[in-house]
């Protein structure tokens, strides 16, 4: 995984905030972490914890009033700080994005192989027939049967998971060296998602890409990622590759996310082991760990001081005082049986009304 | 516990002019008192559709809903809006389905002043009381404006306002799909308490297979507009019958240990030409000749579990489908 | 069909969609509501209640020894017109045409026509059929030529003026609103309400009416401008208000004759209808950025 070049990417200390009206809101506040080549890599977290921040802050796409301080470096090359027109030059070539809601990103008046044709010719210098031909391969590329005829149908003709594909076409127009979905699959069913998630991987292995996903889906991170980050307020909270975050859960927030899915194997009708509160407001953190409050492992130290992040383990990094123990069984990994699955949730719930 | 019979019996179809949508075409299930039948199904399977047809609005074309004794499609007016009182639903957006200029009291207590319950004083009461059995404060809450609330509020209020009036059944149409994780966690705890302390039925809709079944009794699977498979959820889960609840389980991310094998084929269909025959053969990797030609109608395979398909997974003659199941996870 | 989208960004768990979806009201916004509504509160001031306790040189009757005299002469502030008359008590006077017509006008339009677009967007069907054919019949009409119509048939006067103007405003509110309703209609909160048991008519009058009003509030705002000048320009053709009652529009006529001698017959005049209907439009558009609406 690691390329003799050291990392595709370096994000260092990275933080957004927006001037709000009850005093600045820090949207990301200190994120670090490299990516390599070739690497895929999903970033978790629920709505506010910073996750799509952080990356609009890497493509530039964040508003005039954000402050982004830091360091985002892609093969070396610094990304915060350019001019638009300089950023322009990286998207495309260098980064690319899928956004999530295919319907609202396409346009609605264009045919989607010329919005392709177009994306083609804003990086390169083709005639037209050629971007013509580059796009028709692109559909080809996503898998669009008949990409002939396709190229001249609107979005409205096409479904969501074409549409996606469509998007992930434009994205991969002048083959980004990575490729950033945020929340890429979330509006589409889950069928759709599979397939979708199918073409993003066989796309990594046959460009060489690297991938980053944006999820709130646990289950996506599992299934088809290297390395996860998952992200609480701003901040990451536990990184490990997948496997060792699944099985050794070490961060309580990360623990809590995994009991809150329903997943199949639980009886009906047992409760969810679930935890009270809300996120933090991003413009008022508390003192000290920001999970602090909703934490059923919070001590004082907790309160008082915020944990740095650290690689306790080789590969496995958290931010947390009392983190969960080797001892304690992982509800992820817990067989269809009964018996555990309630005294687990008996043990470990504290209900919200 | 009431001990009133609620039994649906829906046959309905959707209409659109210029081309008809076929949104929901022949559905019949049955409700039973206490029970939370949910219903699974994706995009353009009808399922929405289904739960306002059931609520008459719009009414739907053929069919009857029958609640509490009464045929809700034959009624109007004021006559429907009695015998609806006790029907009453919870929608996905929690921020749509409130009016934004409203405060959360008069939100809430909007059907007792429309069915005319008690007096100001008794209202008002009954306001508190219903907010404080959802888990938000009335004091502190009370005077709120939707936009001043978080969604697992909203959707609080939503719900809220759903039991004001002492429902018997809650049809709830995706009800956590726009909450976070935890969010989510709660409400559906919620959902459940409800049910444990009031007796209440539901109809869950939603598109999560997980979801659906951890909250439900029984399971049904909609495909463009028709029901493939109903059962206990337990049994639809472990042995599902129809090949497209079984691409359903395969294709939750983490479900298995890497992605479905056999990710279903191609798109669905467009509603308003749906295939002859079963629906589904477009997709399906079992279809056959007969599958185009006719329609499969919804036989009983097990107990208490039907299935509308032609070749289904039975577990005896489908070895290969038994071989791919997983029940629970193995770590990589 | 519904399209399952657990859309996360705007859940306003966190108080990060705030602010990078509207960006907080500083100063300048605030000043654009505030500066055009002072002045057209000075302004209404002026022309209806300092009259009444001020004594201000008559509007008429004045002589001919005084005419023509340029501004800050002594006692008449902004001078006199070619009839003796003393130009700023005119324009009062003038002002209190404006807005009285421009208020009746707009105020009609909002009740008669917003009523009937909210009726027809509600219950749709026959009732939308029938509202929206008349409707279109009204707007059919030209307004100028109508106007003309209405003065020559039953003479020039201020209430006929604001007839062939509400002729106008009526259907052009009737299609705003009628619009707004529809938009309103397919939201959940309103299929959540019949459920509810509410009836057609309190949905209306609770549900509709809260949502669509900044919508027609904004509208009217803008209209009320419109009006203003379309009345300006009726009275500059002869049509409205008729002479020697001060009119901003017939003064600007008047000055137009003198225009190369002493111009500020006309400017005055004009500046006066300018920076009222900018002070509407100005304070329209930050009401409708504050509001929300589209």
């Amino acid at each position: 995984m690691n390329t003799v070049s050291g990392p595709l990417l370096e994000v260092e200390n990275l933080k957004v905030s927006f001037p709000g009206r009850r005093g600045e809101l820090r949207a990301v506040n200190g994120m670090s972490y490299s990516l390599y080549s070739q690497q895929t890599l999903a970033i978790v977290g629920e709505s506010g914890s910073g996750k799509t921040v952080s990356c609009r802050a890497l493509m530039g796409l964040l508003p005039q009033a954000a402050v982004v301080t830091g360091s985002v470096r892609f093969a070396g090359a610094e990304l915060l700080g350019l001019t638009d027109d300089e950023m322009r030059r990286h998207r495309g070539t260098n980064l690319a994005m899928v956004f999530q809601d295919p319907s609202r990103s396409l346009n609605p008046t264009m045919k989607v192989g010329n919005q392709i044709a177009e994306a083609v010719r804003v990086h390169r210098r083709v005639s037209k027939a050629e971007a013509r031909e580059q796009a028709i391969e692109l559909l080809r590329l996503v898998h669009i049967p008949v990409p002939g005829r396709r190229f001249h149908e609107y979005p409205h003709q096409l479904s969501g998971g074409m549409r996606q594909r469509i998007m992930i076409a434009i994205a991969l127009a002048c083959r980004p060296k990575l490729l950033i979905a945020d929340e890429a699959t979330t509006a589409l069913d889950v069928t759709t998602q599979a397939q979708i998630m199918e073409l993003l991987l066989e796309l990594r292995a046959e460009l060489g890409m690297t991938l980053m996903l944006i999820s709130h889906d646990l289950g996506l991170a599992r299934s088809c990622a290297d390395e996860v980050i998952v992200m609480y307020a701003g901040q990451i909270v536990e990184q490990a590759s997948t496997p060792q975050l699944f099985t050794h859960v070490r961060m309580p927030y990360t623990e809590a996310l995994f009991e809150a899915i329903p997943r199949l194997e639980r009886p009906a009708h047992s409760p969810l082991p679930v935890i009270g509160g809300r996120p933090p407001d991003l413009s008022a953190l508390p003192v000290g760990c920001s999970f602090a409050p909703r934490c059923r492992r919070a001590a004082d130290d907790c309160r008082t001081t915020a944990p740095p992040l650290a690689e306790h383990e080789p590969g496995h990094r958290w931010a947390c005082w009392h983190p969960c123990g080797d001892g304690d069984p992982n509800l992820w990994t817990l067989r269809c049986c009964r018996c555990a699955a309630w005294s687990r949730s008996s043990w470990s719930g504290t209900m919200a009304g | 516990m009431r001990g009133l019979v609620q039994e649906f019996v829906v046959r309905d179809y959707g209409g659109v002019k210029g081309g008809v949508v076929h949104a929901v075409s022949g559905v019949s299930f049955d409700v039973w008192p206490g029970e939370t039948l949910g219903i699974v199904g994706e995009t353009g399977s009808g399922k929405s559709t289904l739960a306002r047809s059931v609520l008459q609005a719009p009414r739907p074309k053929e069919g009857t809903v029958v609640f509490r004794g009464a045929d809700l499609v034959t009624l109007r007016g004021s006559r429907l809006l009695q015998a609806r009182r006790h029907l009453q639903m919870v929608f996905q957006d929690p921020f749509g389905s409130l009016d934004p200029k409203w405060k959360v009291r008069d939100l809430v207590a909007e059907p007792l002043i429309a069915y005319r319950v008690g007096d100001r004083a008794a209202r008002r009461h009954r306001v508190d009381q219903v907010l404080e059995l959802v888990g938000l404060d009335p004091a502190a809450h009370g005077d709120r404006r939707p936009r001043e609330l978080s969604g697992g509020q909203a959707q609080r209020v939503a719900i809220a306002r759903a039991l004001a009036i002492e429902p018997a059944m809650i049809i709830c149409d995706e009800p956590v799909s726009s909450l976070d994780v935890l969010i989510q966690a709660q409400v559906l705890n919620l959902f459940e308490r409800l049910r444990a302390e009031l007796g209440l039925s539901y109809l869950f809709i939603a598109h999560d297979l997980a979801l659906v079944k951890q909250v439900s009794d029984r399971v049904a699977v909609m495909y463009l507009g028709k029901l493939c498979e109903v059962g206990p959820g337990e049994e639809v889960y472990r042995q599902p019958l129809h090949p497209y609840t079984r691409a359903l389980l395969d294709s939750v991310p983490g479900s298995t240990t890497a992605l479905a094998t056999k990710t279903i084929r191609g798109e669905p269909p467009s509603p308003v030409h749906p295939p002859s025959g079963c629906r589904f053969r477009t997709r399906c990797p079992r279809a056959e000749q007969r599958c185009a030609d006719e329609e499969p109608a919804m036989r009983e395979l097990a107990a208490g579990h039907s299935v509308a398909c032609h070749f289904p997974l039975v577990p005896a003659a489908d070895t290969q489908a038994r071989s791919e199941e997983k029940i629970g996870d193995t770590p990589r | 069909m519904s399209a399952p989208l657990p859309d996360l960004l705007p859940a306003p768990d966190a108080a990060i969609a705030a602010p990078v979806r509207k960006k907080a009201p500083g100063r300048a916004s605030s000043l654009r509501v505030w500066l055009p509504l002072g002045f057209l509160v000075l302004l209404a001031a002026a022309c209806f209640i300092w009259p009444q306790i001020y004594p201000v040189p008559k509007p008429v009757g004045g002589s001919i020894l005084e005419a023509g005299l340029p501004p800050l002469s002594p006692g008449h502030i902004l001078g006199t017109d070619p009839n003796g008359n003393d130009v700023l008590s005119r324009i009062l006077y003038g002002g209190q045409v404006s807005l009285e017509v421009g208020f009746s006008v707009t105020v009609i339009g909002l009740v008669i026509g917003g009523s009937l677009g909210m009726a027809a967007g509600y219950w749709r069907g026959i009732t939308d059929t029938s509202i929206m054919r008349v409707l279109d019949v009204l707007i059919a009409f030209p307004a100028l030529v109508l106007a003309l119509a209405i003065a020559e048939g039953l003479g020039p006067s201020e209430l006929h003026v604001i007839w062939a103007l509400a002729i106008f405003s009526i259907p052009a509110f009737g299609r705003i609103a009628r619009s707004n309703t529809l938009a309103i209609r397919e939201q959940d909160f309103m299929l959540a309400a019949r459920l509810s048991g509410t009836r057609g008519r309190h949905i209306i009058l609770r549900h509709v009416i809260p949502n669509i009003l900044p919508q027609l509030m904004t509208f009217a705002l803008l209209g009320f401008g419109i009006v203003i000048i379309l009345e300006g320009a009726l009275s500059f053709l002869g049509l409205g208000i008729p002479l020697p009652e001060p009119s901003w529009g017939s003064m600007i006529a008047q000055g137009q004759q003198v225009l190369s001698a002493t111009p500020e017959q006309a400017l005055i005049p004009s500046a006066f209808l300018f920076a009222t209907v900018v002070s509407l439009n100005v304070l329209g558009d930050a009401l409708r950025e504050r509001w929300g609406v589209r």
